[in-house]
């Protein structure tokens, strides 16, 4: 299912995130794609895209490991964003998702 | 200790040549044909500009841009979205390594904006930083930069407000549909000013960019030599504005 998420959590500037994950929405979910667009910096910047693409294949609850490893293997300066600040804004969403669900089942 | 410096004053020019002479100034900053570079601008006609990972549809009305004549430019550096129309804008150049240029970001960050912060002191103005890369006057934001590095070099650039309609940008950015309208102006409006709010008087931007001029040099002990642009750098820009920064491919990347 595709996900859109908006956050600024603690230590980042303004995130927004389109996933595509695998059912059913949760931190067992798999990320098929994620593009993940907002104010922050990420130095150099093409190498982020490649971030993104890497992503893919994990599961929600390790993405902010996945993430900050990444970045780290790449020597990508990221300012503004983290990998627990991506996984509090998707998680948000999810929530979201799970708070409609069980609403409409009422 | 004085450094060697390059000023440029460009005046007003269309985003996309703005962003191209950033990019060319930087490729010469680090090729060698140039030394480090402080350059002034404005922009004509008045323009969005969005950070590099910002999307385009998140951020901006495009229709009511195309209506008002305002150009929509990417830049190659991160950060928010910003409207460029009465402000002084500020690029910088030094080579990674440079004494004036910290390793780390957010040091550079603060080294950099100290020259903003001495010119806004030569109008009598008080500001300080407020990290990661605001410049705040009276708890409100006067200034935002963005930096990148590339090539061995660090390119950071910013805007001074002259005069901020917030109205006006509310009409051509997009609004969260979790948020009123109303609510994020008066939200802005208390948490951003404009010299010419704080001077309590119109502020030319030939005034406003001589003393930021003055600002950068006596902040970072520049020796400073005023030159214009190399042909190759305006050739440069004019290829980059052409084949880039105007491009749908550039614009509509996210």
């Amino acid at each position: 299912m595709k996900i859109e998420a908006v956050g600024k959590p603690p230590g980042c500037k303004l995130l927004r995130i389109s996933a595509e994950l695998s059912e059913p929405p949760g931190d067992d979910s798999i990320v098929k794609s994620i593009s993940i667009r907002g104010d922050f910096f990420a130095i150099p910047e093409d190498e982020f895209e490649i971030v993104e693409k890497r992503l893919a294949g994990t599961r929600v609850a390790g993405l902010a490991h996945v993430f900050d490893a990444l970045t780290a293997e790449m020597r990508i300066r990221a300012i503004g964003i983290s990998g627990s600040g991506i996984l509090a804004t998707l998680r948000g969403a999810i929530d979201e998702i799970s708070v409609q669900d069980t609403a409409d089942r009422l | 200790m004085k450094y060697p410096f390059r000023i440029l004053q460009t005046g007003c020019n269309t985003a996309y040549f703005n962003m191209g002479l950033d990019e060319a100034i930087l490729e010469s900053v680090a090729d060698s044909s140039a030394i480090p570079t402080l350059r002034l601008y404005c922009w004509k006609p008045a323009a969005i500009s969005l950070g590099y990972f910002q999307g385009i549809a998140d951020e901006v009305d495009i229709a009511a841009c195309e209506r008002q004549g305002i150009d929509i430019v990417r830049r190659i550096t991160g950060g928010g979205a910003v409207f460029h129309d009465a402000e002084v804008t500020y690029s910088i150049v030094i080579p990674e390594g440079h004494p004036l240029a910290p390793a780390t970001i957010l040091d550079s960050y603060s080294a950099i904006c100290s020259g903003i912060i001495a010119g806004l002191e030569g109008l009598g103005v008080e500001a300080e930083f407020a990290p990661i890369n605001d410049i705040v006057s009276g708890g409100k934001k006067v200034s935002g930069n963005a930096q990148t590095r590339k090539k061995g070099c660090l390119l950071q650039h910013g805007t001074v407000l002259l005069k901020v309609d917030v109205d006006k940008m509310f009409g051509i950015l997009n609004v969260p549909k979790e948020k009123a309208l109303g609510k994020m102006i008066s939200d802005v409006k208390a948490r951003v000013t404009s010299l010419s709010d704080i001077l309590r008087r119109e502020i030319s931007f030939e005034e406003a960019s001589e003393a930021m001029r003055a600002g950068f040099v006596r902040a970072l002990g520049l020796d400073s030599r005023e030159e214009a642009p190399a042909p190759e750098e305006v050739a440069k820009a004019k290829e980059l504005a052409a084949e880039k920064f105007s491009t749908r491919e550039w614009i509509y990347r996210r």
